[in-house]
């Protein structure tokens, strides 16, 4: 990959991918493989951006797509067990967190289906329904239902865990 | 737990830049030792299924009133073993202190000068297992009965072999043709088994070389 299209295209939205990465993954080592699988997957098919989506649209969508087919792999693998609760080796990113709360709210997430993962992550970014939908190949009807069912879930998490 | 998780969310990224990203580093040296790790290990498990399936075709044959047949291609087969070895055994000369890239080139390198000895080999095994074939199928007694009804249908007073021209000729000129096709159908074999792994080279390969430029 080159440094310069690193330093573009991709640094400059490595925020997405660290947090979409984070959620799918239990150990750094797992981290730190999709988040380069992610960028060589975003270098690889670039030619087909076709600019009709914003970038950050696209890198979200690259983003789910290398975790969500990692994982499947990983699973028919048995290579990893996708658990609950983190290891020892969690992720350190805590400096760039302001406190436990995100941490905990990402032990949340990952007690939800992989597909959920991806809506409420997208919510949480901001996006709208649409790109919602037109990111993870949904019906945009349904995700405005399926938000809400998930943040309930959510903060059911949040309240036992708590 | 007041907070909701949508201001969870928000404060906890307080400062997005401090979010540090991974180093790009290393991926491709993993991915090619992945790579080639997973073909040899292939290549290894072909080797394993040839020789059993080498015992088990001598076990099937000689319980069919074949054996004969059965041993010939066992001494068919077995150069082909001797080659495999011979084959896996250079692969220690790649050393994996090289460059990803520069490793991943002499892998490459290794696997088209062995498809080419294999290719050689492959242009004698074809024509040969055919013709063992076709002489097992005219000695057996099904076979005697269907050239008994083939000189029936088609008399002819030219016999070589105890057998009617044509049906030499024919068996000629197919050994022949397995003789000419032989690369082609191992190279349709090979692209069966490993074609999936070999595409994947050749885009690693071809991802290293544009970032070389």
């Amino acid at each position: 990959m080159g440094s310069d299209f690193y330093q573009l295209y991709i640094l400059p939205y490595a925020g997405i991918i660290i947090k979409i990465c984070r959620a799918y993954t239990n150990s750094q080592e797992d981290f730190e493989d999709y988040y380069q699988e992610v960028c060589l997957q975003v270098w690889r098919s670039k030619d087909n951006f076709n600019q009709e989506s914003e970038w950050s649209t696209w890198i979200y969508r690259i983003s789910l797509n290398v975790c969500l087919t990692y994982l499947k792999r990983r699973k028919s693998g048995d290579k990893e067990i996708v658990s609950d609760t983190l290891p020892e080796e969690a992720i350190d990113d805590s400096k760039a967190f302001a406190s436990d709360e995100i941490n905990e709210l990402y032990n949340a997430i990952k007690h939800l289906s992989e597909t959920d993962r991806a809506i409420i992550l997208l919510y949480l970014e901001e996006k709208t329904y649409e790109e919602i939908a037109e990111i993870i190949g949904s019906n945009t009807n349904n995700i405005g239902v399926r938000i809400k069912r998930i943040k309930d879930r959510l903060n059911k998490i949040i309240k036992r865990e708590d | 737990m007041t907070k909701s998780i949508e201001a969870m969310w928000k404060e906890g990224f307080v400062n997005e830049a401090k979010l540090t990203a991974p180093e790009i580093n290393d991926l491709y040296n993993r991915e090619s030792e992945n790579m080639v790790d997973k073909l040899l290990k292939m290549f290894d498990l072909n080797i394993k299924a040839i020789i059993w399936g080498c015992v088990i075709m001598l076990v099937m044959m000689s319980l069919i009133g074949a054996p004969f047949l059965g041993l010939y291609i066992c001494c068919l087969i077995s150069p082909l073993i001797i080659i495999s070895k011979k084959e896996l055994k250079k692969t220690v000369n790649l050393s994996k202190g090289q460059s990803s890239y520069d490793y991943l080139v002499s892998f490459n390198n290794w696997l088209q000068s062995s498809i080419d000895t294999y290719s050689g080999y492959y242009k004698i095994f074809y024509p040969l297992f055919f013709l063992g074939m076709a002489v097992q199928a005219i000695v057996s007694k099904a076979g005697g009965k269907v050239i008994a009804l083939l000189v029936e249908k088609i008399p002819t007073d030219i016999i070589l072999f105890g057998l009617p021209y044509y049906l030499i000729v024919t068996i000629a000129i197919a050994t022949l043709l397995f003789a000419r096709y032989a690369e082609a159908i191992y190279h349709w074999d090979l692209n069966i088994i490993y074609g999936r792994q070999f595409k994947k080279l050749d885009e690693l390969i071809a991802d290293m070389e544009e970032l070389r430029k």
